[in-house]
């Protein structure tokens, strides 16, 4: 039981990474990202690239990695989307689906399917505190998961940028209205989102394996994660995804195996329908 | 009206490309295989195979004076696309014979076009017992059916003293391969009165098998089953198994990805012990064999495993069935008397004896022109410090078995 | 002028058969003919309505599923089968809306997207009915007369007129369906929905009965998509790559047009055999590609296109 529940946060806490990127995109911009697991899908490789090319442990790639995706991010607001949010929530919706599906078959293609994996040598075997296994690959994510979480909420509440990404996440004609430039936001917030999900792909890549469409995958839990906690806010899908994690992890152990992707599914729509601002969410307007 | 123009233009490159030119007189052979898609490093194993194979057939004069030529397509692991290429190769590029297919629900499709279109199709690889179990005359198959799969598992544990599980855990993957093999499996270990502990099935491509392995180890079995058509799974599988701390006896891997050697290079020593059971008995001290892993290793440069020797043998089936088929250009006519000429096949391979016939499978399927030897190519390997070697049946061996597996966890 | 042109492209498609023995290009025909069908019946729900959803798929894969089910262990012949199809795949959409309608915009997509994955994993685990991923195969129709002649199930051309039937049906419904008053208060419902609601339209009634029928479309669909290819398993039927291949013909071809979907079916098959045959690179980037340029240039589709195009033409013309 507490090793289920062990398994269940950790794992979650990565998920909870990536639906945040998720979530403050859609926050300020109301647009939801289907390319998201692609940016996540970005980052793995990046890990991978950076071990096998450079001998870089990702766990330090990180360092460069996010940055970059942060630029990935910022470009494709700039020069893809801009010119599409105008046309509606839909249209943007089908965009980004188009985008989905170019990166990762573009992956596809250059990378092959043949999956890949990351091998620490210094993580082959768990470590076992109380007998409950803890992979260190994983231990090592949780933690820079929630010091990066934590450097966002900082960066969110109490710095000027900050609270100009909110205040447009929260009314952006009386954002602008305050001066603030709503497109350059909306820019660095898809950066922001991007780099997280970067982010998020690179501490994720020694604990899976990777191939080119597993942002398929990933986006629907990022879903569940985000509507859980309501989409647009942070801190809900912090919960969210540790939620998610927890209920994979008791449902496959208590429930059944099989149908242990169902029940993030089943849940999901039930929060859609009886709670659709989440648990903690910011009301859609 | 300039992007009219670039439509129209587009269209017309689009329909003027689309059909082919083809080649000269040779004996075509058709394949459908993944090309492109997550599968496609499968279908890149098939594509050099077959390569191989037919070149060796033409540079020693061809069939009767005639090269032979494997035309491969792409049917990027989808089912609806497996029937159309399948169409395609047979209606428009008029293949004498088909093979390939890859996968199962690929495979049934091919199998049901090839048996409509009344052309023969001799099946590599895919494992799906209904291919060859719904009486289609014109579907021929080499390779094991899933349900014959663990014959080898099975007579080890009837053959070895003490090796009878006290309990057994079952994980299989939920395709038509992993619920076959899992099935036949746990159907001959009720007959032997051994209590299934555990009989799971998972979503393919799982990421996180931990909770899976939680409940396993609750049970704490005597032998742990996995089934995994996915590599990736098969690796995670034993890697969480491991990691969660089940300790059977044995671990008993089915499946290709058990096989290959990124399992023990992914998983290092945590591969050791762990028995694979696998559709080929490939015996490197066999001179034959020994002499196709020279030659596939001096042309490719990769060591080859199952995949490999199931098309480089289908290509010598097929071309020992033209051989004796009186071939007169009436397209219908020929793929008949090829038909009638596998039906008289008996012959050796790389692979193994092949003669096709009809008899009954392990789970009581009536299989029709089922390779009469495949219970026996069936056989029990053990990763062993990195290396996979055969282990049972004795006749097949390479080395001893170790078990019970006493690996520190 | 229009008619015209309508009537002479049906007279073309039913005459295909004819025209060709190439087999081959008959069944790329019959699946172009099996996507518009798709497409269409996509279009009235995502097109005209606005709703657009992810998980059309489950409806085929109902459809398809109900008639080999019917076929195979109550021995009920196929075509009532492909028709039963459709009504189980309209009855299933009725609690589906009923959930999904609740939720607007992007949240009634991800909602569909769940659906669509739960149904899939249920097919796949239900073995009792649906034989799980073995799937379940057809290996003889039964025998039957259209008036004097008895049908060659062997042939391609009993097949091509039935998907014909179909999809000139499906077409000239939504023909039929945007020149009705459901059809005006679907555009409504797309433009603003509680502005529809607050002058009195039933939103929730409209939107229920256009999926319901949108659902019937994809489930005969998926009924003759059993009959033809002969074989189901969950992954041919349920996956969402099919759903996204559905949203792509329409949105490519021309979202709420009636000639969008063949358009797009079309393009759709076309692009995919060039690309499969041609190139070593996978059609689903071509696809990417393609959806985010019709988005952002052509945002009616390739047929809004022609149809803008045209309209220029003949208007230069005239001046």
């Amino acid at each position: 039981m507490v090793q289920s529940l062990v398994s269940g946060v950790l794992t979650g806490s990565l998920y909870a990474m990536i639906g945040v990127g998720l979530t403050v995109v859609f926050g300020v911009m109301r647009i939801i990202n289907l390319a998201h697991g692609e940016l996540v899908m970005l980052g793995m490789y990046g890990a991978f690239w950076g071990l096998t090319l450079w001998k870089l442990d990702p766990f330090v790639s990180i360092l460069l990695w996010t940055p970059l995706m942060f630029l990935v991010g910022m470009l494709v607001y700039r020069f893809l989307l801009q010119a599409i949010i105008p046309g509606g929530e839909l249209n943007t919706l089908l965009y980004t689906a188009g985008l989905s599906l170019l990166i990762a078959n573009l992956a596809l293609f250059v990378w092959t399917g043949d999956y890949r994996t990351i091998k620490l040598p210094y993580a082959m075997l768990p470590m076992r505190p109380f007998g409950i296994a803890v992979p260190i690959p994983l231990a090592i994510a949780f933690g820079l998961a929630i010091l990066i979480t934590g450097a966002l909420y900082f960066f969110l509440t109490r710095t000027d940028l900050g609270r100009a990404i909110r205040a447009t996440s929260q009314n952006p004609e009386a954002a602008a209205l305050m001066g603030v430039a709503v497109d350059r936001i909306s820019m660095i917030t898809f950066g922001l989102g991007s780099a997280l999900a970067g982010a998020a792909g690179v501490l994720l890549a020694p604990s899976l394996y990777l191939y080119p469409t597993v942002g398929e995958i990933l986006i629907s839990k990022c879903f569940v994660i985000v509507v859980l906690g309501g989409l647009g806010s942070v801190s809900g899908a912090i919960a969210g995804g540790v939620l998610l994690g927890l209920v994979e992890s008791l449902g496959a152990v208590y429930v059944s195996v099989a149908y242990k992707d169902t029940i993030g599914f089943v849940i999901f729509l039930l929060v859609l329908l009886f709670r659709p601002s989440g648990l903690l969410g910011v009301a859609k307007s | 009206m300039r992007r009219l123009l670039v439509l129209s233009a587009v269209l017309t490159l689009v329909v003027a490309t689309a059909f082919p030119a083809f080649a000269q007189d040779t004996l075509k052979i058709g394949a459908p295989q993944p090309m492109t898609g997550p599968d496609a490093p499968f279908g890149d194993k098939f594509k050099k195979a077959y390569s191989l194979a037919v070149e060796e057939i033409n540079a020693k004069g061809g069939i009767n004076g005639k090269k032979l030529e494997v035309i491969l397509e792409d049917h990027q692991a989808k089912n609806a696309l497996a029937a159309t290429v399948a169409e395609k190769l047979i209606t428009q590029t008029k293949v004498l014979v088909l093979t390939g297919g890859r996968a199962s629900g690929q495979a049934v499709e091919i199998a049901s076009v090839a048996h409509r279109l009344k052309t023969p199709y001799v099946v590599d690889h895919p494992s799906a017992d209904i291919i060859t179990a719904k009486g289609f005359e014109w579907v021929f198959r080499n390779n094991p059916t899933g349900s014959i799969y663990p014959q080898a598992f099975n007579k080890f544990i009837s053959d070895v003293s003490g090796a009878l599980p006290k309990s057994a855990s079952v994980v299989y993957d939920n395709t038509v391969f992993g619920k076959t093999i899992a099935n036949s499996a746990m159907t001959f270990l009720k007959s032997k009165n051994v209590p299934i502990v555990n009989d799971e099935a998972y979503p393919v491509n799982t990421l996180d098998f931990k909770p899976l392995m939680t409940k396993v180890k609750a049970n704490n079995p005597d032998y742990l089953l996995m089934v995994a058509v996915a590599t990736t799974d098969a690796i995670l599988l034993t890697r969480h198994a491991k990691e969660i701390g089940v300790t059977p006896r044995a671990f008993v891997g089915f499946g290709g990805g058990f096989g290959v050697e990124d399992f023990a290079k992914e998983l290092g020593p945590l591969s050791q012990n762990v028995f694979s059971s696998a559709a080929w008995s490939g015996n490197p001290n066999d001179p034959a064999t020994k002499a196709f892993y020279q030659t596939f290793q001096a042309k490719y440069g990769i060591h080859p495993k199952e995949h490999e020797v199931e098309g480089y043998a289908i290509i010598y089936i097929i071309a020992d069935a033209l051989q004796r088929s009186k071939l007169s250009g009436n397209l219908e006519a020929d793929r008949d008397a090829i038909r009638q000429a596998l039906l008289k096949t008996d012959m050796t391979t790389v692979f193994g004896k092949v003669k096709f016939g009809n008899y009954a499978g392990p789970l009581g399927d009536p299989y029709t022109n089922q390779n009469v030897y495949s219970p026996e190519h069936s056989v029990l390997a053990q990763w062993l410090n990195g290396k996979l070697l055969n282990v049972w049946p004795k006749a097949n061996a390479e080395t001893d078995f170790v078990f019970p597996d006493t690996t520190k966890r | 002028m229009r008619r015209a042109v309508a009537a002479g492209t049906i007279g073309v498609v039913l005459a295909i058969p004819f025209l060709t023995t190439n087999q081959f290009l008959v069944h790329l025909g019959i699946t172009v003919l099996m996507w518009t069908v798709l497409g269409t019946a996509w279009n009235l729900l995502g097109g005209y309505a606005g709703q657009v959803s992810f998980g059309h798929a489950t409806f085929f894969g109902v459809g398809a599923y109900t008639m080999m089910i019917l076929y195979l262990k109550l021995g009920l012949a196929p075509w009532y089968g492909m028709v039963l199809g459709g009504i189980v795949g309209a009855l299933v959409s009725l609690p589906i809306g009923l959930i999904c309608f609740r939720l607007r915009g992007p949240y009634f997509s991800l909602a569909t997207l769940a659906v669509a994955e739960i149904v899939r994993l249920v097919a796949l685990n239900w073995e009792a009915l649906t034989s799980g991923p073995v799937g379940l195969l057809i290996t003889t129709l039964p025998q039957v007369s259209v008036g004097s002649r008895s049908v060659n199930w062997e042939s391609k051309v009993p097949f091509y007129y039935l998907v014909a039937i179909l999809a000139v049906g499906a077409m000239l419904a939504t023909y039929g369906f945007s020149r009705s008053r459901l059809g005006a208060y679907l555009l409504a419902i797309r433009e603003d929905e509680d502005t529809a609601e607050s002058i009195g339209i039933d939103t929730v009634r409209a939107k229920v009965t256009t999926l319901a029928f949108s659902a019937f479309l994809a489930g005969v669909a998926g009924g003759f998509y059993g009959m033809y290819f002969r074989y189901v398993d969950p992954d041919a039927v349920f996956p969402i790559a099919l759903s996204v291949e559905m949203v792509f013909i329409a949105v490519v071809g021309g979202l709420a047009t009636v000639a969008g979907p063949i358009i797009g079916a079309i393009f759709l098959v076309t692009v995919s055999e060039l690309f499969r045959e041609r190139f070593l690179v996978g059609h689903l980037i071509f696809y990417g590609l393609c959806m985010m340029l019709a988005i952002r240039y052509l945002p009616e589709g390739i047929w809004g296109g022609i149809r803008r195009a045209f309209t220029t033409y003949v208007a230069a013309k005239r001046s």
